[in-house]
């Protein structure tokens, strides 16, 4: 699935990193990172860990200051703009003996909502996050997936322009995986511009509306899902484990399939779609060659990220 | 701002005190049963009975506030740090200086169910409140003041982690206390040891208390304890704008 970009408005993104450098001691972090986000995207940063995701959430949200270059949030800059963005940990960060609505109460008095309004605020989003059957519960209590839940109803308190989600989904099970999910598609739906990092890849293809490769401390491809998915050669990847690699080496040449080594197995990127025929043509085109198995998916945002890590590492070793 | 922040801080630790009684109530027994055993010890030797009315002052100061103030607040900035928290704050508009005003409050709110305790356990072994109840309680409000900056400054240095705090408390806590005339009265401290006492908060908590609580002492007569503990409150506040900022460091760092 892939979700439509909103119209790039001739206005101010709402986050605007330029050019942004972090060195943390001997390690670079981060080398001339430049993002826009426009107003009502939702955008994921996808990447192996210790690529400099997390560090961009934090320059993002103010709390850490870049060596060089510069973040705008709607346009202006410096320590005021951190009340425009709503940050959502990876652990829930809640006060464990407060109930969920004394919790969102708490964080709103800090950013100063009136008491009407808090109070409406509070009652609004336990509504929306499902939260007012656990009202009696406190925060500690809850499982898991509602700590979550309530960890990102704390984060919209104060209606951020901005909100950043740090693996939102990573410490719950699979139910509340998807419950959240929904949730942030939900936020999105009513305009909420969202910077989110995962490693769930799934998740940011549903969700994002583009989406980040990060690799090395700097963004290595940049588009929608479906843009990404473009530079992969090929519309289909047929993952083919066998005891004779170079056979299968040689008979893709032979069909001018590109063939990628992964994780024990070769994937045969196909040049077109699957389609109900596609396995019986692969018996076919492999005819005389030893194939233990043999499967066939689309091209998805996996394939593309795996692609352009593995032309970054080629890189890199060039 | 300030107000209505300083006001969410000390409510919302007041609350989670109030849901986790055990430790609201090992912060009443340590005290009471100092105080039940040193007035059984100043009532039992005629001789000493003449101090036994100073007594629940230096067991409010030395033991009671001690823990709940500097301990307290040690583990109020800690907890923050583990739960995750702090990086919430940190994001807020929160005045740091609310932080530290509501944690004031929040503990002198603590402090003065601390003191109900001691004067209860206190009254029928005979001791006595001598001076000012208001005296009283304007140097117990200074004294939390200043535990919370000792406090606030303790956990931002040294202690990232629960299993931090006993380290600092101890290693440099308790000297504050043996310095403060706690254990022993400034006499039988070297010269060199008493100019350093003068300059340790906590001889001017308990110098100041012992004098109201005690000796029924006006605020004329501990004027000079009253200056050193406003300016060190002061100073503690400033201290605790500067650990905020060192925690903004910590944390974005981390």
């Amino acid at each position: 699935m892939s979700l439509e970009v909103p119209p790039h408005a001739a206005t101010t993104p709402v986050l605007r990193l330029q050019g942004v450098h972090k060195q943390r001691g001997n390690r670079t972090v981060l080398q001339g990172l430049s993002l826009e986000l426009q107003r009502g995207e939702v955008f994921g940063l996808l990447g192996p860990n210790g690529c400099g995701k997390s560090t961009t959430l934090l320059i993002a949200s103010g709390l850490l200051r870049p060596d060089a270059g510069s973040v705008l949030i709607e346009g202006a800059a410096g320590p005021g703009t951190r009340a425009r963005v709503g940050l959502c940990p990876q652990q829930p960060a809640l006060y464990r003996e407060l109930r969920p609505a004394e919790n969102l109460d708490f964080f709103a008095q800090l950013y100063g909502v009136p008491a009407a309004e808090r109070a409406r605020r509070v009652a609004a989003l336990m509504q929306r996050f499902g939260l007012a059957p656990h009202a009696a519960t406190a925060a500690g209590r809850l499982s898991g997936g509602w700590q979550q839940r309530l960890n990102l109803a704390v984060a919209l308190v104060h209606a951020p322009a901005l909100l950043l989600l740090d693996e939102p989904t990573a410490a719950v099970d699979l139910q509340a995986r998807q419950e959240i999910g929904a949730l942030i598609a939900g936020l999105n739906a009513d305009g909420t511009t969202v910077l989110m990092t995962t490693h769930d890849i799934d998740e940011a293809q549903a969700l994002c509306h583009r989406v980040g490769l990060m690799q090395g401390g700097r963004l290595a491809a940049v588009g929608t899902p479906a843009e990404l998915c473009a530079r992969v050669p090929g519309r289909a990847v047929a993952t083919v484990i066998t005891p004779n690699p170079a056979a299968v080496h040689a008979r893709a040449a032979l069909l001018g399939w590109p063939v990628r080594e992964r994780a024990g197995a070769l994937a045969c990127l196909l040049p077109q779609a699957p389609h109900a025929g596609t396995l019986r043509d692969l018996v076919q085109a492999f005819d005389g060659v030893a194939i233990s198995s043999v499967s066939v998916q689309p091209v998805g945002l996996a394939h593309a990220y795996l692609e352009v890590m593995q032309a970054e590492a080629a890189s890199a070793r060039a | 701002m300030l107000l209505p922040q300083t006001l969410a801080i000390a409510r919302r630790i007041l609350i989670e005190h109030a849901r986790q009684p055990r430790t609201l109530f090992f912060w009443g027994l340590f005290p009471a049963l100092m105080m039940l055993l040193f007035g059984l010890i100043y009532g039992h030797n005629p001789t000493m009975r003449v101090g036994l009315d100073a007594t629940p002052a230096g067991i409010l100061i030395g033991a009671a506030l001690f823990f709940s103030g500097l301990g307290g607040t040690m583990a109020i900035v800690v907890g923050e740090r583990e739960r995750g928290t702090l990086k919430r704050l940190l994001m807020s508009p929160l005045n740091p200086a609310a932080y530290f005003l509501g944690i004031v409050l929040a503990l002198s709110v603590v402090a003065l169910l601390q003191a109900v305790v001691v004067f209860a356990v206190a009254w029928p072994l005979g001791a006595r409140f001598r001076g000012n109840v208001a005296l009283g309680a304007l140097v117990v409000g200074l004294s939390v003041f200043g535990y919370v900056g000792i406090g606030f400054f303790f956990a931002a240095r040294f202690a990232r982690r629960a299993e931090d705090l006993n380290g600092p408390l101890a290693a440099l806590g308790v000297p504050l206390l043996v310095l403060g005339g706690t254990f022993f009265p400034l006499s039988l401290m070297p010269d060199f040891l008493v100019a350093l006492a003068r300059v340790n908060p906590v001889l001017h908590m308990s110098e100041a208390l012992k004098g109201v609580a005690g000796r029924g002492l006006g605020p004329h007569d501990i004027a000079s304890e009253l200056l050193f503990l406003a300016a060190f409150s002061a100073a503690a506040l400033a201290l605790g704008a500067l650990s905020w900022r060192r925690l903004l460091a910590e944390e974005a760092g981390a």
